[in-house]
């Protein structure tokens, strides 16, 4: 599945992923392929994603998006508040 | 001939003026695709909350959500987006002659301004209604700056001390024009959702109602600093073509005086030919 983290200033995330970990409003959730269509709203906390492949993009100037020191497929960025949608395979992350 | 002295001092300081109106084109031109490349990406971004806030908005109840409050308007806060300097063609006097006549508009109404940069201000301070200038956040433009100021406008609206917020600001067409748009801030405008285009099956978490009661906030922040970037955009975009105009005018009166320069030394020289050949002839 694809995911996209997006900021009002920049895009910090472009890339295929094979799961993510949210910080839910409700609780911490985590997203695989093929899950329903979701919105949801996001707290203060860090995203965890784990790369399907190194088909990625990730903006540096940001120095927002981390690597996982425990595992090498995985990165983190952390956030304030966000917003995140799900369709078709398709993750939208709205953070700030 | 003190003429042609004069001349040549003219055209000097008309050469030193092209100079430097051409430096401040260029520096604008710099500025503006930063700026562009700004709007660019806040894009997606906006689009997307956009779309996710059509797709809750049914849920909201104007009387629940103290930002979507229609109230009866006796006090209505002007937000006025100018710049801090100069020189740049009409952009700020279109924001201060659009607010001028918004004011006059709102007959009875009492009308207070909020000013983003200095050149509003200058402009309203002696009547008295400016409460606040914001001159800072055009040496820093993030997302973050912007927040601050965002917050004063909706805590003053959730506390009544405004019925109605309008912000007034310059959006960016491209270099040579800019439009002055006045935008309803407070109460929000959700923009409706367009014809046959369906919301999809989600699941909301938490609930429909509390996710629009946290975008719109978020909503509202975002709506500011687009209106702040495209108001810087334009400002660049003016400057670049009022300082294109201006360096153009310059070159053309330059070249009107040289040849009013040059015409004055043939005539010196002619008339020195004519003096020495008379001087000789009376020998």
């Amino acid at each position: 599945m694809y995911l996209e983290i997006i900021t009002p200033e920049i895009s910090l995330f472009k890339g295929e992923v094979s799961s993510v970990t949210f910080p839910g409003a409700a609780g911490s959730f985590q997203v695989l392929k093929d899950h329903a269509p979701v919105i949801s709203m996001l707290t203060a906390g860090r995203i965890k994603m784990r790369l399907a492949d190194d088909t990625r993009t990730i903006d540096p100037a940001s120095g927002r998006v981390v690597l996982d020191t425990s595992d090498d497929h995985a990165y983190f960025v952390e956030i304030k508040h966000g917003v995140v949608e799900m369709t078709n395979n398709n993750l939208i992350v709205l953070v700030d | 001939m003190a003429n042609l002295k004069e001349l040549r001092n003219r055209i000097t300081s008309i050469g030193n003026t092209m100079k430097i109106t051409s430096a401040m084109k260029m520096v604008s031109a710099a500025k503006l695709k930063k700026a562009q490349d700004a709007i660019q990406s806040m894009r997606p971004y906006s689009e997307k909350l956009t779309e996710i806030l059509q797709n809750v908005s049914s849920s909201l109840s104007p009387d629940e959500n103290v930002y979507a409050q229609q109230r009866e308007v006796k006090k209505v806060l002007l937000v006025l987006v100018t710049s801090n300097r100069g020189l740049c063609g009409g952009f700020n006097s279109n924001i201060t002659k659009a607010a001028a006549s918004r004011i006059k508009e709102l007959k009875g109404v009492d009308v207070e301004i909020m000013t983003i940069g200095k050149k509003a201000n200058d402009m309203f301070a002696k009547t008295g209604r400016v409460i606040k200038t914001e001159t800072e956040i055009w040496n820093d433009l993030t997302f973050e700056n912007t927040d601050a100021i965002a917050e004063e406008l909706m805590s003053g609206f959730a506390d009544k001390k405004w019925d109605r917020i309008e912000v007034l600001y310059n959006q960016f067409k491209n270099a040579a024009l800019q439009i002055v748009q006045n935008e309803q801030y407070l109460p929000i405008v959700i923009p409706a959702q367009e014809e046959g285009k369906s919301t999809g099956d989600y699941i909301y978490e938490p609930s429909k109602a509390e996710i629009i009661r946290d975008l719109i906030p978020v909503s509202l922040r975002t709506q500011l600093f687009k209106s702040l970037i495209d108001s810087q955009a334009s400002e660049h975009g003016a400057r670049m073509t009022a300082m294109h105009k201006a360096t153009d005018n310059a070159s053309e009166l330059k070249d009107e005086l040289s040849l009013e320069y040059n015409k004055a030394r043939q005539a010196a020289i002619t008339n020195e030919i004519l003096e020495i050949v008379g001087g000789a002839n009376a020998l």
